[in-house]
């Protein structure tokens, strides 16, 4: 039984049951959220010719897809917090799908560009940040395996719906296939339906604020702010307040240098297996090979970081999956047969799967589960940079030398290993700082205690005191009133006889 | 006197005859210009035959003086003379066939062609005897990108249909687009009904824009690709579909997903109406039972909580 993570929630979370449905609604909420721009591109041949635009023109849909799933995250933070995230989920879906139908009338590029783009992408955000949410909402013990399930939707719908969509533009072309497209998404409104909020009891929900304050954070993960200040923050767009937060901000750094470095990798694999003398349908295979372990990577992830060897260590864990996924992108200049290249693809997915599994798991535990709305909001908004920044860059430089080896595979490799090295010494001295903070909270708060109980001491011995006076007054009293009483007594006695020695003195008479 | 001017007379009357023989011996500008002033330029294609036989595919634009050479290393028997002769598309040139004599342990067959016209185009085959063969198909370049699979478009939409040479090849003069008609009968496009049909040639791509689609515009369609003495051919099919066709997965989707979205949010009224039946303790319970066994869980949490401190 893995030692259990602090409970910050104010009550306790199913950790199974209905959650498992819930698992099933986040996995194909999230899905449907990260493949969605990827398979889109299968499209943009036909559409280019259609509508006569250039290649790059064509090739912003997909970024301003991205970018809007990214850059809403605070907005739907907020909405998730105000109004739970089935609801949301269910909007997501709806605004998705009815995009891309309409989308399918398009005659100009503008017309897709919004429907699309901005729309779909707004839609598709709503969708992940809520998915997210209501799995930390769900679970605790069982969280990382609950993440780790539900994040594999990403490359099991890849694998799905890739094929799909190259079948339906064959048979309806692009027009008739962005309407089928658009049906498909709505099916994340039956996630929305799965996803039902959890049944709170009644007094649980009064006592968690005063639950929250007087929870002691047992493992050093935790943060040290007080969460009652995210849930009142919770309105407003970007906490700023979450900054101040060590373990938040070492956690952004991380995961900004590892997100420069992760998708360029993946646009540039094919290209480069054919440099090396790989036939096109080989290379396109590549990919599919990295996707296909994913699938099964991220759930055995979720397991082992449940384990209760690495669940109180998850952060570095985290770390260790980064750096393995760079000395993965650092080996790969050495590589140019197909089995080696296939190998490649295989120790690519494994580390991808495994960072991206334990991502937003980590995020959790270090927010814990009230701050993490917002915080997610927050760090899908600045991650959105280096996600735009990063494939464009490897391209410029592979522009430059001509040769893919050594510019963009070492400079992925070596960013994200530097950002899995970061995050592991940045882990280390923030445990070492909370440990510390724990350490003499603890002091202060024994010196209170012992304080306390002094004035309790005095206050208990003065009222003794006190009471002891009172009881011996009354006593004194008593006597000189029973006293009176038995006087009083006599004196009607002796009357009544003398009465009644005249009675019979009358009576003799 | 009239003796010299008589001479004079005669001498003028001889000038000016042979002045008018002079103008009428330049040839009239009129004349047939069929004869080539300049040669042809010359190209030789050279095969050396193992095995029995083999065919060379070879790509011609331009006119030219073709030299198809065939060299044969005979097989067991040896003999010193062997018929050799061509066959064009098939049918025997009998004017060229000749006696090959056995030198240098080998068979060479040689003979030069005139491409002038596409009719000279087609398959050149040198044999030696019944024994040995070698195929020449003389040809166009050939289509660069051929798209296998048809173009889906709607009715009423306009569509692309697009042709394109490889850009290392030579780009053709003109391009010529036909659309079949029944069985291999096909009809050549030009401006005739500029609302539908609309041409652009690029160097080494075509379009052809379909304005107004309708169903009978499914099909294929051909474009020509023409040089000087060679077309090359390309296809594409087409299909025009009605909305209708996405229409039927489309509500089939939808319909799936107003089921699944009902079914859930019923069974889900019906556990909170069967719970409230129950009363409130039930209600209480219904947090804890799903997990039976994790209960012990947060217990023993609370309490190791209580002795780290």
């Amino acid at each position: 039984m893995a030692p259990a993570p602090a409970n910050t929630l104010g009550y306790k979370p199913p950790d199974g049951g209905w959650g498992w449905m819930v698992v099933i609604g986040a996995h194909i909420s999230i899905g449907f959220a990260y493949s969605t721009p990827k398979v889109l591109s299968i499209f943009f041949k036909a559409i280019q010719e259609d509508l006569g635009a250039s290649y790059s023109e064509i090739a912003w849909i997909s970024s301003i897809m991205l970018a809007a799933m990214y850059a809403g995250g605070p907005v739907s933070s907020v909405l998730v917090d105000r109004f739970g995230s089935r609801p949301i989920v269910m909007l997501g879906g709806l605004m998705c799908g009815v995009s891309m139908v309409i989308a399918s009338f398009g005659t100009s590029i503008a017309y897709i560009y919004f429907f699309i783009g901005i729309i779909g992408g707004s839609g598709l955000c709503l969708n992940l940040n809520a998915s997210l949410t209501i799995i930390s909402k769900y679970f605790l013990v069982r969280r990382p395996l609950a993440n780790g399930l539900a994040m594999a939707g990403s490359p099991v719908f890849l694998c799905v719906v890739a094929p799909l969509n190259q079948y339906l533009l064959d048979r309806f072309g692009w027009r008739g296939s962005l309407v089928i497209l658009g049906a498909l998404m709505l099916n994340c409104c039956v996630a929305g339906a799965l996803m039902r909020p959890v049944a709170l009891p009644p007094q649980h929900r009064r006592n968690s604020h005063s639950s929250l304050k007087t929870v002691e954070e047992q493992r050093s993960g935790s943060n040290t702010e007080p969460e009652g200040s995210c849930m009142k923050k919770a309105k407003k767009f970007i906490n700023l307040s979450l900054f101040k937060n060590r373990g938040f901000v070492f956690y952004l750094i991380g995961n900004m240098l590892y997100i420069f470095g992760a998708y360029a990798p993946i646009v540039f694999l094919p290209v480069y297996a054919v440099s090396q003398g790989l036939d096109d349908y080989s290379a396109a295979y590549l990919l599919s090979i990295m996707g296909f372990v994913d699938m099964f990577v991220r759930p055995c992830t979720g397991l082992l970081a449940n384990s209760k060897w690495i669940r109180p260590r998850i952060q570095y864990f985290f770390s260790f999956a980064m750096v393995f996924n760079g000395v993965c992108h650092l080996l790969c200049p050495l590589l140019n047969t197909h089995a080696s290249l296939v190998a490649y693809a295989v120790f690519f997915g494994v580390g991808f799967g495994m960072v991206f599994a334990l991502m937003f798991e980590c995020l959790m535990d270090l927010m814990g589960s009230q701050c993490f709305p917002s915080a997610v909001g927050l760090v899908t908004i600045i991650e959105c940079f280096p996600m735009l920044l990063g494939p464009p860059t490897a391209g410029f430089l592979v522009d430059l030398s001509e040769d893919y080896k050594y510019l963009f595979l070492l400079m992925c490799g070596s960013v994200i290993v530097a950002a899995g090295l970061f995050l592991f010494v940045a882990n280390l001295y923030n445990y070492h700082m909370l440990d510390k903070e724990k350490a003499q909270k603890d002091q202060e708060q024994q010196k209170l205690r012992t304080s306390e109980n002094q004035e309790q001491k005095k206050l208990r011995s003065s009222e003794n005191q006190e009471q002891q006076k009172l009881r011996t007054s009354e006593n004194q009293e008593q006597q000189v009133s029973t006293a009176e009483g038995e006087q009083e007594e006599h004196a009607a006695e002796s009357v009544t006889v003398r009465t009644g020695t005249k009675d019979e003195n009358e009576a003799q008479a | 006197m009239s003796a010299s001017w008589g001479k004079l007379f005669f001498q003028l009357v001889l000038l000016l005859a042979s002045c008018g023989h002079i103008n009428t011996k330049t040839p009239s500008p009129t004349s047939p210009s069929l004869d080539p002033i300049s040669p042809l330029p010359s190209d030789i294609r050279r095969v050396v035959l193992k095995g029995e036989s083999h065919t060379e595919k070879v790509e011609l634009l331009n006119p030219v003086d073709l030299a198809l050479e065939c060299i044969w290393s005979g097989n067991e028997n040896k003999s010193p003379n062997i018929t050799g002769y061509w066959r064009k598309d098939g049918e025997e040139m009998q004017s060229i066939r000749v006696t090959v004599q056995l030198e240098n342990d080998k068979y060479t067959l040689r003979q030069v062609f005139k491409i002038v016209s596409k009719e000279n185009l087609g398959s050149y085959s040198c044999s030696f005897g019944d024994e040995a063969k070698v195929d020449f198909l003389l040809a166009g370049p050939q289509i660069g990108e051929v798209r296998d699979k048809p173009i889906v478009s709607y009715v009423g939409d306009s569509v692309v249909v697009k042709c394109k040479m490889d850009e290392k090849k030579p780009k053709p003069v003109s391009w010529n687009w036909y659309r079949a008609n029944g069985t291999d009968k096909e009809q050549i496009f030009y401006a005739a009904e500029p609302q539908k049909y609309e041409i652009k040639n690029h160097e080494w791509a075509t379009k052809l824009v379909v304005h107004k689609l309708t169903e009978g515009d499914s099909g294929f369609y051909y474009c020509e690709g023409v040089y000087a003495v060679s077309t090359t051919m390309g296809h594409v099919e087409l299909k025009v579909i009605t909305f209708l066709e996405p229409l039927k997965p489309f509500i089939a989707i939808i319909v799936e997903v107003i089921v699944l979205v009902a079914a859930i949010l019923i069974y889900e009224k019906s556990q909170s109406k069967k719970n409230s039946a129950g009363g409130n303790e039930t209600n209480a319970d219904q947090t804890n039972t799903p997990t039976p066994g994790d209960n012990n869980g947060p217990e023993e949490s609370s309490s190791t909580r209580q002795r780290k401190a």
